[in-house]
């Protein structure tokens, strides 16, 4: 086996000189940057709609909750429209409307505190 | 992380790097530069990851064998890889040339990790801890494989 060792520690293989290998690796890297760059700038985006989204919805549900509890309606008097049927929806289920609006405040909340992860 | 720094780390290891990716490609140097850009990329992605709990060396060389592993399990049957060997002798038909290209043949008949580990222990004068690091196998099947491989290449290279 002696002979085996000296021949392979002899026998190196070489490599040719290659003066683009880091330049090449360099653009390579460029491209994983702006690929990067990418990705973040879409997570931001989907971040910011996604919080716009909550807080509309947010806002829209304490106003119906407001005008649920504020200004309480009589079922017998509301005659047949969009608006009546609207009214109608909120008398109906205005025990239940804080649940969503607890959960968007939750939702809204958590996103606004967490870390952003790219 | 920065670009600038790991361009540097890379800068001094890139010939051992492309000298370990030679061997495991059997004389194929367009190939194992491939190999090496892929294995630098993979690297650079995961370069956040690296927690400096081995040395950089060891940590990319990892990467690179398994980027070598992915490539040969892709496109075995595709590559002549002794063809630069072959090539080498024609133009310069000197001693050293014929030893290079017994040694390619040779090396492109070893399996995956007993090539991996003669080159590493031979040609880049790693320990047999590294090169279990490296290898991801522990220091008693380093060694075998050692063991295998110099009684296969003693088989394939005519001393």
């Amino acid at each position: 086996m002696k002979e085996i060792d000296d021949f392979l520690r002899e026998n190196k293989p070489q490599v040719k000189d290659n003066p683009t290998f880091i330049l090449e690796a360099q653009q390579r890297m460029e491209e994983v940057e702006g690929i990067r760059a990418e990705v973040e700038r879409q997570h931001r985006h989907g971040r910011r709609a996604l919080i716009i989204a909550l807080a509309a919805g947010l806002s829209l549900g304490v106003l119906a909750t407001a005008v649920a509890f504020l200004y309480p309606v009589d079922a017998s008097t509301l005659s047949q429209g969009v608006g009546q049927s609207v009214l109608l929806f909120l008398e109906t289920w205005r025990q239940y409307l804080l649940l969503p609006v607890a959960l968007m405040g939750i939702a809204l909340g958590l996103l606004l505190f967490s870390r952003k992860k790219v | 992380m920065t670009q600038e720094r790991f361009i540097s780390l890379v800068r001094a290891e890139q010939e051992p790097l492309r000298r370990f990716l030679l061997a495991l490609c059997s004389g194929n140097a367009a190939l194992a530069d491939d190999i090496a850009q892929d294995a630098l990329v993979r690297a650079y992605v995961a370069s956040g990851s690296f927690l400096g709990l081995s040395k950089f060396s060891t940590w990319l060389f990892r990467i690179a064998y398994n980027c070598y592993i992915d490539h040969s399990r892709k496109a075995r049957p595709e590559q002549a890889p002794v063809e630069e060997a072959l090539n080498l002798a024609g133009s310069d038909a000197s001693d050293k040339a014929f030893r290079y290209q017994q040694l390619y043949l040779a090396l492109d008949k070893l399996p995956e990790k007993e090539k991996a580990a003669i080159a590493l222990f031979y040609f880049e004068d790693r320990s047999i801890k590294e090169i279990s690091a490296i290898l991801g196998m522990p220091q008693g099947t380093v060694k075998y494989e050692l063991s295998m491989g110099r009684q296969h290449l003693k088989q394939h290279i005519q001393l």
